[in-house]
């Protein structure tokens, strides 16, 4: 047993400190959201040097001033972050939270057309409408993958088509709902939209406080519940959870409907949000477009780390932006431009993993150099090494079992198995052992 | 490390891309006069947002006017209103909307913006729900004489030689049943110049009921083309684009409308268009030079032939030599300018409207060639 | 002077923490069959792979017919004549044969594929060393024997003298065993040299001329197969060291917890069932040791038993309870503790927190658990009961990433959950592999503990000193069926040798099951 060393007290703090998950997890989305920022300057001073510094200081602090817009726009995306956070701490790429959302917006949309109800109720009504629509359509992919093991991505980008041409057809079929000479559908009914918040020119509406109490919702289902203890188990390691007796296939249907009611909200949430012009709404187009607040939610889901609370964050934080980016465009910057910005720095968001683990690998450099124990110095290059060890044979990987476990100060990063990143974690050793056998 | 370095190169490429687009016009202090909100689309849409813009442009920076378009965050009444608030807060003095989806936002925005001038394109700003009309003194609806364009393109048709026409339109609104009535009205006058017998000329003449590119529509065109049919005018948004696909499986023709469509097929012989470009170029100048504001202001303007408000398109866009006329057979620049100078000067004037029995505005065959006085034309509605 | 084709010479390899080879010297004379011997981990492998490149060695040269040559990769390996076929055949599935055995070496004329040359070629081959393999065949239709014929031909291709063959005889059936050795002759009387990697003696009697064998990464030496015994080669195999022993009453055997009946596992690599007929039992108080080289059907045996694998035939038996169709949950409640075999893979969540796993097969217990919601401080209470008692050592109590414990801890951890769980039956595979001498030891103590608690104990075990030490009744595996039950006090470590590797059973087939 070398690993029992007692630490000084400085060592212990950093150590306890940086190898909380959560902790290396938001220092990373901190770096991620820097480096996006400083790249996209850098692309906001190539297109217009005279105006960059001021545009930009708009593009960052702009979304102050519009505070109702920022939050009106982070609802959508916060919900689709969660349909793809929450699957993904299963261990399920759900890339269908646009055709969940779809669906969400027709279901939603059908109730609030054709259903007379009691103002009161009426868009209540429509949300739960949404929510089953969405459900619906993770319910699917989730049955795919659970009884017949196809993967979830193949089946749920197929669904986002399927349901986006079904949900056009649906209303075009619909009289009632469609508006041929505007190609669009009708207003909706003042009842079937979301009660605004009353800010001033803002379609800012309580749906917003919906989305916040799902996420801490969402949030509580994953630490304080058996159901969430064992999606995350299973999302970390399928073989432990099958070993531990969990019930697999419940987890990942529930998980994916769970998944696709959240998505499924965000599009209710989006089409029934009020209209800041009196008797206006918003309108459905069927121009055979999906929709891209689905992909959007995986950004913020990326950049939240798939955690409920830091998606909240994370959509926020990018509609802010946003909004910040539509005001910087009054610095002579094309839409365009500002467009690239914006996408730089949320690519360079989604990148948090990648900051992660270098991160880890940062701190893990420097404790080496602090540390003069010779041991832990050996083992600490044995990541490394391991790596270039993926070999076919099967005695090579008896040493790995050994390696597996270096000292108890290494600070591993994150385990998602899908980030490319990773390959520098413990998990290609595993891969190891495993073909060693 | 390695790979992040990898990206950071990139960047630094698509930065350096980019260096040149920047807008170098003034900062926010300056703000820009002439604002134009795209619709849906972008900027380079061929359609109305690129045809108006180019309007904005030709004027401002002619006169040295500072100008710029904004895009809306969000397809949505509320989002075009929003798009507005910001061309205003960025010293928009004149708004340019392009198109009937800013119908209800400049009605909310004529009443916040009293000081803006407001050029909406193709549309009259009403309240949601059409209860109340209303064009406030500082907003210039413009519309365009439909017939006068769709005259032009069954003129042209015809004298190319062509007796074997079609028409699908979108729905019977009144834009598309002015372009459908002129395109009679044109045929006939072409057949009647040429000489041909009573009825030499035939028509199938078609509402799709949509907008939009589908297998029906396409299949409809293809049944038309197979018919005999040799063009075919498009006259309803997407509609043209599953004609375009028939006619090229057929090897036909297409007439495409509001905006110059050769670019988008090989089969588009001609355009019946609106002439965005030059109505926003004269109410600019309206407004700047001339001051002859009020000619326009808080009423509806129909742009025809007589203020270069619609015909068929005579420059090939990016090419100053080419030829808007290579398509057609025998039609040629100046016989297009001759009758254009007939529409001009008023000797010709096509009827806009005529009695229809049907309240959704489908006409039949007797109706049109009743109404229309139609003698070498024959109409056939399906 | 010997006429020495390839000389390794004082080759040195370290991995982090271990020296897979402790300055080990082979030399291979031209056309001679060279057998080299070892246990799982003796580190022959790793030597093989030094040879052909794909590790670098820290000390020791690599010389052929006398000169030093430095091999960096696989592809100066070809130059210098070596081929090698490795276990696990490296063929494109959807190819045909004659496409695999031209891969990388295309023939090509104006950038045009010869495909007739290199045809006329590999037929040549095939008839000269009797491989007879149809060139059209697609790889993934055809057997294992065949796949393996053909990496044979894609090394006589390349026209390599060299030839490696690592555990070649692992996928085959005995008929096939028997060619191969029938082309393996063929080759040394054509004056290629063959490197023979296995730890199956009766092979190494068979085919070699002679034998280098490893032992804990050292060459413990090379033999002449004509001057000794299989039983010699056995004793070098496992080693001369002293045991430790491991303290423990006799056995006092009770009622029958697990009965084994007639159970057999298909292979999910190869065709022939991995565990085939096999029927035990095992009783309350007992400690039953399943021993046997790796790969003889051990894995699939007790992923049948604790419900990680189907069995396709025959019926378990869990404290009078049939649970041949039982879910896990059902296993584990009826009264089965499992130790599984790779600890990180299947026993333990890596980041999920130390509590958090040590309640991974109780969590749902209303102990722990109020209408689905997690009961924090019982959990809490559980896990500081069970670190103190097992002694298990972390960074932070039950807070600690588990990722961050070392090996032994980890396993401490598993051990900790498993034993203090309710249950009768203990299965525990490999518990202390990759462990340090203290961890093992701990282990072996906590597992008799759990014996003399009188609970019935399986151990799956590829080290004969943890066979001979713990266990109260050895049963060997060997190609899928128990071929011996022995007495640990009544046996050596050499005799143990001899059933392991098929030299030797005391348990007739009880019927030959068709392929």
């Amino acid at each position: 047993m070398h690993n029992n060393t007692t630490y000084s007290p400085k060592a212990f703090d950093i150590k306890k400190i940086t190898s909380t998950k959560s902790f290396s997890a938001f220092t990373a989305a901190l770096l991620a959201i820097f480096l996006g920022i400083v790249f996209g300057f850098i692309v906001m001073f190539a297109a217009s040097p005279a105006n960059a510094a001021s545009g930009f200081l708009m593009l960052l602090s702009g979304g102050f001033r519009r505070l109702g817009d920022v939050f009106y726009f982070a609802t959508p995306i916060l919900m689709t972050g969660l349909a793809v956070g929450f699957a993904f701490k299963m261990g399920l790429f759900n890339i269908g939270a646009s055709g969940q959302y779809t669906m969400g917006m027709y279901f939603a949309l059908y109730v609030g057309f054709m259903w007379d109800m009691p103002d009161s109720i009426h868009w209540v009504a429509c949300v739960i409408a949404g929510m089953i629509g969405g459900m619906l359509w993770g319910f699917i992919p989730g049955i795919f993958k659970a009884l017949l093991n196809v993967n979830e991505v193949i089946t749920s980008i197929m669904f986002n088509y399927i349901g986006m041409y079904l949900v056009d057809m649906l209303i075009q079929g619909n009289g009632t709902m469609y508006v041929a000479t505007k190609t669009r559908t009708a207003y909706l009914p003042a009842s079937a939209q979301i009660p605004s918040l009353g800010i001033k020119n803002s379609n800012v509406n309580v749906s917003i406080y919906i989305a916040i109490v799902l996420a801490i919702i969402l949030q509580i289902v994953l630490r304080k519940t058996i159901f969430g203890y064992e999606l995350q188990a299973t999302g970390y390691n399928r073989h432990a959870s099958t070993y531990a007796g969990m019930n697999g296939k419940k987890n990942i249907i529930v998980t994916m409907m769970i998944a696709g009611a959240a998505a499924g909200l965000g599009g209710a949430f989006a089409i029934l949000a009020p209209s800041t012009i009196a008797g206006s709404s918003m309108t459905y187009e069927p121009i055979n477009i999906i929709a891209a607040n689905g992909f959007n939610g995986i950004a913020v889901a990326l950049l939240g780390n798939s955690s409920p609370i830091g998606i909240i964050f994370s959509a926020i934080f990018i509609s802010h932006i946003q909004r910040g980016g539509t005001l910087a465009s009054l610095y002579g910057y094309k839409p365009e431009i500002i467009d690239i910005v914006i996408a730089v720095i949320i690519y360079f968001s989604a990148f948090s993993m990648l900051m992660n683990a270098a991160l880890a690998r940062f701190i893990k450099k420097r404790r080496k150099h602090e540390s003069d124990n010779p041991d832990a110095n050996r083992e600490s290059t044995s990541d490394a090494e391991v790596n270039t060890v993926s070999g076919p044979d099967s005695e090579v990987s008896t040493p790995d079992s050994d390696v597996i476990t270096p000292d108890s100060e290494a600070t591993t990063p994150d385990s998602d198995v899908s980030t490319p990143v990773s390959d520098a974690s413990g998990d290609s050793v595993q891969n190891d052992t495993k073909e060693g056998e | 490390m390695k790979r992040l370095f990898a990206f950071l190169l990139a960047v630094m490429l698509v930065c350096t891309m980019f260096a040149g687009c920047g807008n170098a016009k003034g900062g926010k202090g300056d703000g820009y006069e002439i604002a134009l909100i795209t619709d849906k689309g972008n900027i380079d849409d061929k359609s109305f947002n690129q045809g108006s813009w180019e309007g904005v442009v030709a004027f401002a920076e002619e006169n040295k006017i500072t100008h710029k378009y904004y895009k809306p965050e969000e397809a949505s009444d509320a989002g075009y209103l929003a798009a507005i608030d910001l061309a205003v807060e960025g010293g928009a003095k004149v708004v340019v909307t392009p198109g009937f989806l800013f119908e209800v936002p400049i009605f909310e925005a004529q009443t916040r913006y009293p000081d803006v001038k407001f050029i909406l394109l193709d549309g009259a700003p009403h309240n949601s729900d059409y209860s109340v009309f209303e064009t406030k003194e500082n907003v210039a609806s413009i519309m365009y004489s439909e017939e006068e364009s769709g005259y032009l393109a069954g003129y042209a048709a015809v004298k190319d030689g062509m007796t074997k026409l079609g028409f699908m339109g979108g729905m019977a609104v009144p834009a598309v049943r002015a372009f459908g009535y002129g395109y009679l009205q044109g045929a006939e006058d072409a057949a009647k110049e040429l000489g041909l017998a009573d009825g030499s000329v035939s028509v199938i003449y078609h509402y799709t009921g949509n907008f939009e590119e589908n297998d029906t529509n396409k299949a409809t065109a293809k049944t038309m083309y197979q018919q005999g049919t040799e063009v075919i005018f498009a006259c309803g948004g997407a509609v043209g684009k599953s004609v375009m696909a028939a006619a090229s499986e057929a090897g036909k023709k297409v007439i495409g409308v509001d905006v110059d469509q050769r670019y988008d097929s090989e089969t588009v012989i001609t355009s019946a268009t609106k002439g965005l470009k030059a109505s926003v170029y004269q109410v600019l100048e309206a407004i700047y030079k001339t001051n002859k504001w009020s000619d326009y202001a808080g009423k509806t303007t129909y742009f025809s032939a007589a203020n270069n408000g619609v015909g068929l398109p005579t420059e090939v866009i990016g090419d100053p030599n080419g030829n808007a006329f290579d398509r057609f057979d025998k039609f040629t620049k100046e016989e297009y300018d001759a009758i254009f100078a007939k529409l001009v000067d008023g000797s010709v004037d096509p009827i806009r409207e005529i009695d229809i029995a049907d309240p959704d505005g489908n006409a039949t065959a007797e109706e049109l060639v009743n109404g229309l006085k139609l003698q070498k034309v024959t109409v056939t509605v399906r | 002077m010997e006429d020495y084709i390839i000389e390794m010479l004082n080759i040195t390899k370290e991995f982090p923490g271990i020296v897979a080879n402790d300055n080990i010297t082979l030399r291979l004379k031209r056309g001679e069959i060279h057998a080299l011997l070892g246990e799982n981990g003796a580190g022959k492998s790793t030597l093989m792979s030094v040879l052909f490149g794909l590790y670098q060695a820290e000390k020791g040269e690599i010389r052929k017919n006398g000169q030093t040559v430095n091999i960096k990769n696989p592809n100066d390996a070809n130059a210098l004549g070596i081929g090698m076929v490795h276990q696990h055949f490296k063929l494109v599935e959807n190819f045909t044969v004659l496409e695999n055995i031209i891969l990388g070496v295309e023939p090509c004329k104006f950038g045009f594929l010869q495909k007739k040359k290199a045809r006329e070629k590999v037929m040549e081959l095939s008839e000269q060393y009797g491989l007879k393999v149809n060139p059209d065949d697609v790889i993934e239709k055809i057997t294992v024997g065949m796949q393996q014929r053909v990496e044979i031909l894609k090394m006589l291709f390349r026209d390599n003298e060299i030839l490696i063959f690592d555990e070649p005889t692992a996928v085959l059936t005995p008929q096939e065993i028997d060619e191969l050795m029938d082309i393996m002759r063929g080759f040394a009387k054509e004056g290629k040299s063959i490197l023979f990697i296995t730890h199956k003696l009766n092979e190494i009697m068979a085919v070699a001329d002679r034998c280098t064998v490893l032992w804990k990464g050292k060459c413990i030496g090379t033999v002449n197969i004509k001057d000794t015994t299989k039983e010699e080669l056995s004793r070098m195999m496992v080693g001369r060291d002293v045991n430790f022993s491991v303290d423990k009453e006799e056995a006092k055997p009770g009622d029958v917890v697990l009965s084994v009946r007639n159970l057999t596992v298909p292979s999910r690599t190869h065709k022939k069932n991995a565990v085939n007929n096999v029927s035990f039992d095992v009783r309350a108080g007992e400690i039953v040791c399943i021993a046997g080289i790796d790969g003889n059907g051990q894995t699939e045996l007790v992923s049948a038993i604790t419900g990680l694998e189907k069995a396709s035939g025959g019926t378990i038996t869990l404290c009078g309870k049939d649970i041949t169709k039982a879910n896990i949950r059902t296993r584990s409640k009826t009264g089965m503790s499992h130790i599984p075999e790779d600890r990180q893979k299947h026993g333990l969540i890596l980041d999920y927190t130390l509590e958090q796993n040590l309640v991974l097969q109780r969590y749902w217990e209303p102990e722990f658990q109020n209408h689905g919601f997690i009961k924090r401080e019982p959990i809490r209470a559980y896990a500081d009961k069970l670190i103190g008692q097992y002694d298990v050592r972390s960074g932070q109590g039950p807070e600690t990433i588990v990722r961050s414990m070392s090996g032994g801890n980890q396993q401490k951890a598993i051990i900790a959950r498993e034993i203090d769980k309710k249950h009768e039956l203990l299965v525990a595979v490999q518990p202390t592999r990759g462990l340090d001498v203290g961890a093992i030891e701990y282990i072996h103590k906590q597992i008799v503990a759990d014996r003399d608690a009188g609970k019935g104990i399986l151990l799956v075990s590829l080290e004969l000193d943890e066979v001979m030490n713990v266990s109260d009744r050895i049963l060997v595996m060997y190609e899928g069926e128990i071929v011996g039950e022995l007495d640990p006090d009544k046996t050596d470590v050499q005799e143990l040798g001899l059933y392991m590797s098929g030299a030797k059973r005391n348990l007739a087939k009880e019927n030959e099951h068709a392929q």
